[in-house]
C-alpha cells in the first residue's frame, strides 16, 4: 500500500477540466456579487448563520484541497481550524491584537501544525495520515482544557473586536467570513496554475514521474498538508470571528468528520459554488434537524454514501445510456 | 560543448535474493543513440531505475562524467540532467497536455510560494516562459493543436509523444527512453524516429529500450543486449545482428 | 536493593497494573486484528468498526434487558452476532464496487457507515449511560500478591480461544491461505480458486465478530454509552498502527503494549490526558518503527 492510495475515481473518469468548473466565469462573478449584496435584502439573524456558513465553506475547501492535491484524507482538520481560531481569540483577548494581524499568524500556525503532523507519516501511505489526524482530533479537547489559563477551558473565549470601528458588528462578521472565503478560492485557483500546484498534481497521480522530474515525494506530501492546514487555520479564524466565540465543543472529532462529509458532498470541488454547497450542508442540516439530534449523523452518513455511490455509478450509467441511445439511432 | 559520458561499473542489483542485475559495466556516450535490448524480464527497466536513482544497487559505481551518482536521490539526479520516460504513460490526468510538458522544466524554475498564490509578475513570467518552451517541444511532434486538451482526450500514441516531449523539454544531458514506440502506429513511429535522430546531438546521452527491432537497428549507433541481468553482447547494429549469442536469445526462445 | 520497601511498593503497584493492562490489551488486540484483517486484503481502513461494535454492545443490552426484548444473555449475544455479521456483509456489499476502484473512496465510505451506526444507536437507545453486566463467574483469587478475578480469566480465555481459532483458520483452511496470499498479491486468491470477494467477505465477517467480542468484554470495565466503544476502538487503531497495520501478530503485540502503557500512564501520570498520550504513542511508533514493532524487531510479519 505504499504507492497505491487510489486516485479518486471522480478524476479518473472525468479528466476534463473538473477543477475549474461550476459555471463559467460570468456565473461565478454573478454569485460573488450576489453574496456581496445579500446583506441589503436579508434579515440580520440570517447574516449570522451565513457568516458561519462561509467559514464552514472555507473549512470544507481545506479538506477538499488535501484530497485533490495530496490524494489523502484527514479526519483531523478540526485541529488546524482550532489552531487558527485560538490564535485569533487568544491574541485578541490577551494582547488586543486586531484580526488583520492575527489572521496571517493563524494561517501560519495552521500550516506549521499541518507540517508537523504530516512529518511522521511522510513516507507512509495515506491511511496513516488519516489515523494520526483522527487521534489528534480526539486529543484536542483535552489539550485545550489543559491550557485553560490561555484558552478559557470549556467556556472558551469571546471574540468581539471590530475591524472597522464604525461599522455594525453583524455586517463585519458577515463580510470578514465572505472575503476570507473569496481569498481561499482565489488562492487555490492561482495554485492550480502555478508550477508548485502542477507539481503536486503530478506527484499525486504519478509519484515516480514527479520524482524523475525533480519533485520529491516528501516535499509534495508536506506541501499539500501545509497548504491545506493553512487554509483550515484561516477557516478557524473565520469561524472564530463569524461566530464570536471559540470553545472546545466547536472543534471535536465530529467537527473534523463533518468537514470531510461536507467535502465529499461538494465532490471535493475547489470552486466558490462547490465550497458553498459543502458549507451550507454543514450549517443548515444541523439547524433543520436541531430537534432530533440523532438524525444528524444518520443523515450525514446517508448523504456521504449517496454522493460516493452516485459518483461511482453515474459515469457507468451515462455511458450505458449513451450506448443505448447510439444503438437506437443506428439503422 | 559536449555532454559527459554516463558510465557504470560492477553494477549489482537483487530483490529478496533474486538476482536482477549482475556485474554490469557500461558506457553510454554523448552524441550517440544507444540501444538497450533483451527479452522481457532481462532487467532493462531495472537498469534504468538504477541509473535514475529509483532503485539502489547493492554494488557498483555510476558516474556522469567524473561525478559519482550512486546514493543520490532521483530528484538530485534530475537536477544533473538525467531524465526518463516511462514504460506505461505517466502523464497527470488533471493537467493539460502543455502543462504536463511544462513539468519537464520544473527543476529549472524557482518562483516562490507567494508567486503560487498571488498574481505576482515573477510567477507569471515563469509560467509564460515554461509555456513557450513546452509549446516549442510539442511543435517538434506536431502536437501544438493538442496543447490545451487533456491527455485522456489524445490517442495513446500521442500520449507517448507528449511524454517524450516532457522528457526533452528541459534539455537534459542524459535521456533514458523506456519503450518509446510501444503503442505507436507506423506514422507515429516514423515521427518519433525523426525526432530522436534530430535530438542526437553531441550534448546528449540518449539510451533507448525498445522492442521494435527495425527502430532500434535503424537509429542506434551502439546496442547493448541484456539477458538475465547480464550483457551478452555490445556493438554496432551490424555486429549485434550477427552475434551468435544474440541470435540464439532472440530466435531460440519464444520471447518476442 | 538499597531501599527494599520502595521497590516492594513499586512492584506491588506495578504487577497489578501490568496484569490488568494485559487483560484490556487482549481486547484492544481483538479490535485491532479486525482492522488489520480488513486492511490487509482490501486496503480499506474500516472507520465504522468502533461504531458498529458499539451498536452491537447496545443490541445485547437491549435484547437482554427488556428495552427491546427479554431474551436470555446467550440468546441475545447470538442474535446480535447474526445481526452484526449481516451488517458487515451488507456494508461490504455496499462499498465493494468502490474497493476495486479506489481504496481511499472506500475508506471514506466506511466513515459514512460509522455515522449511520452512531445515529441509529443514539436514535434507539438514547445518549444515556446504561449498565451491561456479563455473566462472568464470580471468582476471585490471589496469586503472588496479584488479585485475579473471574472477569480477567474470562477475557483471557475468550481472547486466547478467539485468536487461536483465527490463526488456525488462517493457517489451515483454503480461505485462510488465500487471505494470507492476497496481501502480497491481490490476484493470488484467484489462483486458489476463490474469488477476491469471497476472501473480502471472510475478512469483513471475522472482523465484525472480533469487534463484537471485544466490545462486549470491554464494557464491564467501564459503563456503556454511545462513546464507550468508539473510544475503545481508538485504542485498537493505535494498536494496529503500533503493529504496522498489516500484521496480525503485530496487532496482538500492539494491543497488549497499548493496554499496559495506557494503564501505567493513567495510574502514574494522569487519567485526563489519555487521548493525548495515545496520540503520542502513535506519532512515536510511526517515527521509530513505521512498519510495525515486529518488522523493527526483525521478525517480519508472517500472517
Amino acid at each position: 500500500m505504499s504507492e497505491s492510495i487510489g486516485l479518486l475515481h471522480a478524476d479518473k473518469r472525468s479528466p476534463a477540466d473538473a477543477m475549474r468548473l461550476f459555471g463559467g466565469p460570468a456565473l461565478r462573478a454573478a454569485l460573488a456579487v450576489a453574496l456581496l449584496g445579500l446583506p441589503l435584502v436579508v434579515a440580520p439573524s440570517w447574516l449570522f448563520t451565513l457568516g458561519i456558513c462561509f467559514a464552514n465553506s472555507l473549512g470544507v475547501l481545506s479538506v477538499s484541497m488535501l484530497v485533490r492535491y495530496g490524494g489523502e484524507v484527514s479526519i483531523g482538520h478540526s485541529v488546524f481550524a482550532a489552531a487558527g481560531a485560538y490564535t485569533v481569540a487568544i491574541l485578541e483577548v490577551r494582547f488586543g491584537v486586531p484580526l488583520w494581524i492575527s489572521l496571517p499568524l493563524a494561517v501560519a500556525v495552521g500550516a506549521l501544525l499541518g507540517m508537523a503532523f504530516a512529518w511522521p507519516s511522510r513516507r507512509l501511505s495515506g491511511i496513516y495520515l488519516a489515523v494520526t489526524t483522527m487521534a489528534l482530533a480526539l486529543a484536542l479537547p483535552e489539550i485545550i482544557n489543559a491550557a485553560d489559563a490561555w484558552t478559557g477551558g470549556y467556556e472558551g473565549l469571546y471574540v468581539a473586536q471590530a475591524l472597522l470601528p464604525a461599522a455594525p458588528m453583524g455586517l463585519q462578521r458577515y463580510y470578514v467570513a465572505l472575503l476570507l472565503l473569496f481569498a481561499g478560492v482565489y488562492a487555490l485557483a492561482r495554485l492550480r496554475e502555478s508550477r508548485q500546484g502542477m507539481a503536486l498534481l503530478l506527484a499525486r497521480s504519478h509519484p515516480a514521474a514527479a520524482d524523475a522530474f525533480g519533485t520529491r515525494r516528501t516535499w509534495a506530501r508536506l506541501s499539500a498538508m501545509a497548504i491545506s492546514a493553512g487554509i483550515a487555520g484561516a477557516a478557524g479564524a473565520s469561524m472564530a470571528y463569524a461566530s464570536a466565540t471559540v470553545s472546545p465543543s466547536g472543534f471535536t472529532l465530529w467537527t473534523a468528520i463533518f468537514l470531510l462529509v461536507g467535502s465529499v458532498v461538494s465532490v471535493y470541488g475547489l470552486t466558490l459554488g462547490r465550497a458553498l454547497l459543502g458549507g451550507a450542508f454543514l450549517t443548515l442540516v444541523p439547524q433543520m434537524l436541531a430537534s432530533s439530534g440523532a438524525w444528524i449523523p444518520i443523515f450525514y452518513g446517508c448523504a456521504l454514501l449517496a454522493v460516493i455511490l452516485v459518483g461511482h455509478y453515474a459515469p457507468k450509467l451515462r455511458s450505458l445510456v449513451e450506448r443505448r441511445g447510439r444503438g437506437r439511432s443506428a439503422p | 560543448m559536449t555532454a559527459p559520458t554516463l558510465t557504470a561499473s560492477g553494477l549489482h542489483l537483487s530483490f529478496g535474493g533474486i538476482r536482477v542485475l549482475h556485474d554490469l559495466d557500461l558506457e553510454f556516450r554523448p552524441g550517440e543513440i544507444t540501444g538497450l535490448i533483451g527479452p522481457n524480464g532481462a532487467g532493462k527497466t531495472s537498469l534504468f531505475n538504477c541509473l535514475t536513482g529509483a532503485y539502489r544497487p547493492e554494488k557498483g559505481a555510476i558516474l556522469l562524467g567524473d561525478r559519482p551518482l550512486r546514493g543520490l536521490p532521483p530528484a538530485a539526479r534530475a537536477a544533473h540532467g538525467i531524465v526518463r520516460s516511462f514504460q506505461t504513460v505517466a502523464l497527470c490526468p488533471d493537467l493539460t497536455v502543455v502543462e504536463n510538458v511544462m513539468m519537464g522544466l520544473a527543476r529549472n524554475h524557482h518562483a516562490g510560494w507567494l508567486d503560487a498564490f498571488l498574481p505576482l509578475p515573477r510567477g507569471r513570467r515563469e509560467r509564460a516562459a515554461m509555456r513557450t518552451a513546452a509549446t516549442a517541444a510539442l511543435a517538434e511532434f506536431g502536437l501544438v493543436d493538442a496543447a490545451d486538451r487533456f491527455p485522456a482526450q489524445l490517442p495513446p500514441g500521442n500520449q507517448r509523444l507528449v511524454e517524450i516531449a516532457r522528457a526533452i523539454v528541459g534539455r537534459p544531458t542524459v535521456l533514458l527512453l523506456d519503450e518509446p514506440a510501444a503503442g505507436l502506429n507506423d506514422a507515429e513511429t516514423r515521427d518519433l524516429t525523426r525526432v530522436l535522430q534530430r535530438l542526437a546531438t553531441p550534448d546528449l546521452v540518449m539510451v533507448v529500450v525498445e522492442h521494435d527491432m527495425d527502430l532500434v537497428m535503424g537509429i542506434c549507433d551502439r546496442i547493448y543486449v541484456l539477458n538475465f541481468g547480464e550483457f551478452v553482447a555490445c556493438g554496432t547494429p551490424a555486429e549485434v545482428r550477427t552475434d551468435p549469442d544474440v541470435v540464439r536469445i532472440y530466435l531460440g526462445s519464444d520471447d518476442d | 536493593m538499597t531501599q527494599p520497601s520502595a521497590v516492594a511498593v513499586l512492584l506491588s503497584d506495578l504487577f497489578p497494573l501490568v496484569w490488568s493492562g494485559l487483560i484490556t490489551g487482549c481486547l484492544y488486540a481483538l479490535g485491532a486484528m479486525g482492522l488489520v484483517m480488513i486492511f490487509k486484503c482490501s486496503k480499506v481502513v474500516n472507520f465504522s468498526h468502533g461504531n458498529v461494535a458499539g451498536l452491537a454492545a447496545f443490541l445485547v443490552y437491549g435484547l437482554s434487558s427488556g428495552v427491546l426484548l427479554q431474551l436470555s444473555w446467550g440468546m441475545a449475544v447470538g442474535v446480535t452476532l447474526v445481526a452484526i455479521v449481516a451488517v458487515a456483509v451488507l456494508t461490504y456489499a455496499l462499498i465493494a464496487p468502490l474497493v476495486f476502484a479506489s481504496d481511499l473512496t472506500a475508506t471514506i465510505a466506511t466513515l459514512g457507515i460509522g455515522l449511520i451506526a452512531q445515529g441509529v444507536t443514539l436514535l434507539v437507545f438514547g445518549a444515556d449511560i446504561v449498565a451491561l453486566d456479563l455473566p462472568v463467574p464470580p471468582f476471585r483469587a490471589t496469586v503472588l500478591g496479584l488479585r485475579i478475578t473471574g472477569y480477567d480469566l474470562t477475557v483471557l480465555a475468550v481472547a486466547l480461544v478467539t485468536i487461536g481459532a483465527l490463526f488456525f483458520v488462517i493457517d489451515h483452511t483454503k480461505l485462510g491461505i488465500a487471505f494470507r496470499a492476497m496481501s502480497d498479491n491481490p490476484f493470488a486468491a484467484e489462483v486458489c480458486g476463490l474469488s477476491l470477494k469471497a476472501v473480502h467477505i471472510f475478512a469483513w465477517t471475522v472482523a465484525a465478530v472480533l469487534g463484537v467480542v471485544g466490545a462486549l468484554l470491554i464494557v464491564p470495565t467501564t459503563f456503556l454509552s454511545v462513546t464507550t466503544v468508539a473510544v475503545f476502538m481508538l485504542q485498537a487503531f493505535a494498536a494496529a498502527v503500533v503493529g504496522g497495520f498489516t500484521s496480525l501478530p503485530g496487532a496482538l503485540i500492539g494491543g497488549v503494549l497499548i493496554g499496559v502503557l495506557m494503564n501505567l500512564f493513567t495510574y502514574y501520570v494522569s487519567p485526563e490526558y489519555s487521548s493525548t498520550f495515545l496520540l503520542c504513542i502513535i506519532l512515536v511508533a510511526l517515527n521509530i518503527f513505521p512498519n510495525g514493532v515486529l518488522a523493527a524487531a526483525g521478525g517480519g510479519s508472517r500472517v
